[in-house]
């Protein structure tokens, strides 16, 4: 080895300080062509956090993490979907399917890093240079995965509608259910949404596969009023399905009832299978409407011992006495009532509790009460000449259409209120031939009613007089009829950033003469059936129950559900609110049926 | 009635006095949950009381010019008896109808005196029972008012 070897590796060195013959980025970076799928922008205050990117994706690049500003908004999982361009190949079908339309593709497309894990992303979350760049892919807004209009419901004719009581709604065949069915993306935030959390998208996919014993089976585990839901859910399921964020929202209530339409009532027994094992004990439910007899269903199926005390002559409650039969006929809410009875379930109609019957009796000969008894009492407006003979309740309206009685509304009738009653009010009062004119002291946007019942209230020629504040009821010459003196409204912002208020405008009365007037602005509850001292031990605000876990109250036998115990006073609730004391009161009488683990899960 | 601190003292006795009322329906009331509510309401004239104390040693201004809203619901509702076992509606009904009649008192003796730093704190003290009255109303508004 010569001196020139010894020395070669020091040699070496000095080219670390030569200039290198290679650079970081080889190439002069160029713009991505303007249409050129580059990476993801996602528009994180409209995206849902539905998931179907997610879904969608076939290289398993997308998942869906909390993001916690999201969280707990409604109609909004709290997730956004998060990148992994280790396993992205830029197809851009998570584009194509975005139900809110909130991602799409920059034509940026140079992103270099030494830290792989930088690669994941969480789009629109993380700030990236790109997220604002106007050029890349986005899908044509004509373009759809999926049909965005849903298939139409046949439907009688406002004319043929008003003409008499037959049902509005004609109900989907098996052709269009199917096809209604194929939209559905399957995310899931109607089960979230939904009071009972139905399972939708398992009973939807029932749908497509034909299986309709399937579809019952899923439905009875979480309602036992699929009939009557299917007609008159206020489903909020269908106000958060994310297909509605483009298109129309799945018809997922009419689905429910296609399935229910699909099955006959003799089949219910063999579908549903219920076997119940007796188990001794007894349980007392005060109220026959949804709330109640939920309850006595999943009571039923544990083994309890049920009977129902209802006042009415007809169990179903509101159901039957306040929703009139072109929106739920009769044959619809007794297709759930009698599969509910048929399991055993005892219903003592003509009964009213604190008359016939006194409560203290029910507690101390049944093992635990359920209280269900709705808001019968309708409120009233408190002006001068209310007690006119001319002035009838919507309720009572409602309840005289049901039981087949002539409420004598007369020829021409004005309906105060916004909500489903007077909206129900006014369309009985167009099918016993009178003009309806609705008078309401808000805006129609403003109106608590379901908006299709809105809309089909306007379609049978009820109009609706918005910011009209009824003021005075008077004598009219002609003592059939009555006058009624009201004031039109100025819509003012609410100090305190509540709902905008209306103002009466005192220079703009206007007095109009009307057959009857029809009170229709809410109801409240009727507690007289328990003894002040039960009240007192019951926790009750302004007329409600407010109940504790599992709807138990402070009194060891008591729970209580539905409209009397919850603010959302509609169906749905009341439903889940006696499934949910059903599982109370089996915890609450068979305690060792549940060990410790069970207790900390639920 | 003559000078700043009798008129005061005034109020803040109208205030106490309100105070004292609802206690005494509760202590009456029959039905479940009301004698929760019109302890509620007592506690809330106890506030409005306090709110005139702090004026009068200073420690707070009335508002005269301040405009408030005026939603006119208790104006057109017939008077309750309050003799009756009453129920949420009547309680919302009694209060609204004696914040109505509070500012009214105070507005109509504003009128009545001459520009003067008097008259001022009879403004003022009216403003605030208006204040009060939008309370109220806004309660009805929201929880009687709910399909109307």
């Amino acid at each position: 080895m010569n001196l020139k070897d010894l020395l070669s590796p020091f040699y070496v060195w000095q080219r670390a300080f030569e200039k290198p013959y290679t650079s970081m980025r080889p190439i002069e970076e160029r713009p991505g062509s303007p249409s050129y799928r580059g990476f993801h922008i996602n528009v994180a205050d409209t995206c849902v956090g539905c998931g179907c990117c997610h879904t969608i994706c076939q290289n398993d690049a997308i998942d869906m993490v909390p993001v916690e500003k999201y969280s707990g908004n409604k109609g909004d999982s709290g997730l956004r979907p998060r990148f992994d361009y280790g396993r992205c190949c830029w197809c851009a079908l998570c584009v194509d399917m975005c139900t809110a339309g909130s991602l799409r593709l920059s034509n940026e497309y140079i992103w270099t890093s030494r830290e792989p894990a930088d690669f994941m992303f969480v789009a629109g979350v993380e700030e990236k240079h790109w997220q604002d760049n106007e050029l890349g892919y986005r899908r044509e807004k004509s373009y759809h995965l999926y049909p965005p209009r849903r298939i139409e419901m046949e439907m009688l004719s406002p004319d043929e509608s008003i003409e008499g009581f037959d049902e509005v709604v004609k109900g989907y065949d098996v052709e269009q259910a199917k096809k209604e069915a194929d939209r559905c993306i399957e995310c899931g935030m109607c089960v979230a949404t939904c009071p009972a959390h139905m399972d939708v998208p398992d009973y939807i996919k029932s749908i497509r596969d034909g299986d309709y014993d399937e579809g019952l089976r899923l439905m009875y585990r979480t309602n036992p009023f699929p009939a009557t839901c299917g007609r008159i859910c206020t489903r909020r399921c269908e106000s958060v399905c994310p297909v509605g964020l483009q298109g129309d929202s799945i018809a997922i209530r009419w689905l429910k009832r296609h399935i229910v339409d699909q099955v006959d009532a003799k089949d219910y027994a063999r579908i549903l299978n219920d076997n119940i094992e007796e188990n001794g004990k007894q349980v007392a439910v005060i109220g026959a409407g949804p709330g109640g007899l939920s309850a006595a269903y999943y009571l039923r199926k544990k083994g309890y011992e049920v009977s129902v005390y209802e006042a009415q002559d007809k169990a179903g409650g509101m159901l039957r006495y306040g929703v009139p039969g072109y929106r739920l006929p009769d044959s619809g809410l007794d297709k759930d009532i009698n599969y509910i009875v048929s399991l055993g379930v005892e219903i003592r109609n003509n009964t009213r509790i604190g008359t016939d019957i006194s409560f203290e009796s029910l507690l101390n000969d049944y093992d635990a009460v359920f209280l269900s008894t709705g808001l019968s009492v309708p409120s009233s407006m408190r002006i001068n000449g209310e007690d006119h003979p001319r002035v009838l309740s919507g309720l009572q309206v409602l309840a005289d259409a049901a039981s087949g009685r002539d409420p004598g509304i007369g020829n021409k009738v004005a309906v105060i209120g916004g909500g489903n009653v007077a909206m129900d009010a006014s369309r009985v009062s167009r099918r016993l031939g009178a003009d309806v004119t609705i008078l309401y002291r808000r805006r129609i946007s403003d109106m608590p009613a379901d908006i299709e019942e809105i809309h089909e209230a306007q379609e049978e020629a009820c109009t609706i007089v918005t910011q009209a504040i009824p003021v005075e009821i008077m004598d009219a010459p002609d003592e059939k009829q009555v006058i009624i003196k009201w004031g039109e409204a100025e819509m003012v912002q609410d100090p305190k950033g509540g709902r905008p208020r209306p103002v009466l405008q005192e220079d703009r009365m206007h007095e109009d003469t009307y057959d009857c007037i029809i009170s229709a602005i809410g109801q409240g509850s009727n507690l007289d059936y328990l003894s002040k001292e039960v009240q007192e031990q019951l926790a009750i605000e302004w007329g409600r129950f407010t109940p504790g876990e599992y709807q138990h109250t402070s009194l060891e036998k008591v729970f209580v559900g539905g409209d009397v115990a919850n603010r959302t006073a509609d169906a749905i609730s009341a439903i889940e609110d006696g499934h949910h004391a059903a599982r109370g009161i089996d915890r609450f009488l068979r305690p060792e049926m549940y060990t410790e683990l069970d207790q900390e899960i639920s | 009635m003559n000078t700043i601190d009798e008129i005061l003292d005034y109020a803040i006795d109208q205030e106490q006095q309100a105070a004292d009322f609802y206690t005494s329906l509760a202590g009456r009331a029959e039905k479940a949950g009301m004698k929760e509510v019109l302890l509620e309401f007592a506690e809330e004239e106890k506030r409005h009381k306090e709110r005139l104390l702090a004026v009068k040693t200073g420690e707070h201004e009335l508002t005269p010019e301040q405009e408030v809203l005026d939603l006119k619901i208790s104006d057109y509702l017939v008077e309750v008896d309050e003799s009756d076992d009453i129920s949420y509606q009547d309680a919302l009904i009694i209060a609204m109808k004696r914040e109505r009649a509070a500012y009214e008192l105070y507005s109509d003796m504003a009128e009545k005196v001459p520009e003067s730093q008097l008259k001022e704190v009879l403004a003022g003290l009216a403003k605030e029972e208006a204040k009060h009255k939008l309370f109220f109303e806004s309660e009805y508004d929201d929880r009687v008012l709910v399909d109307n």
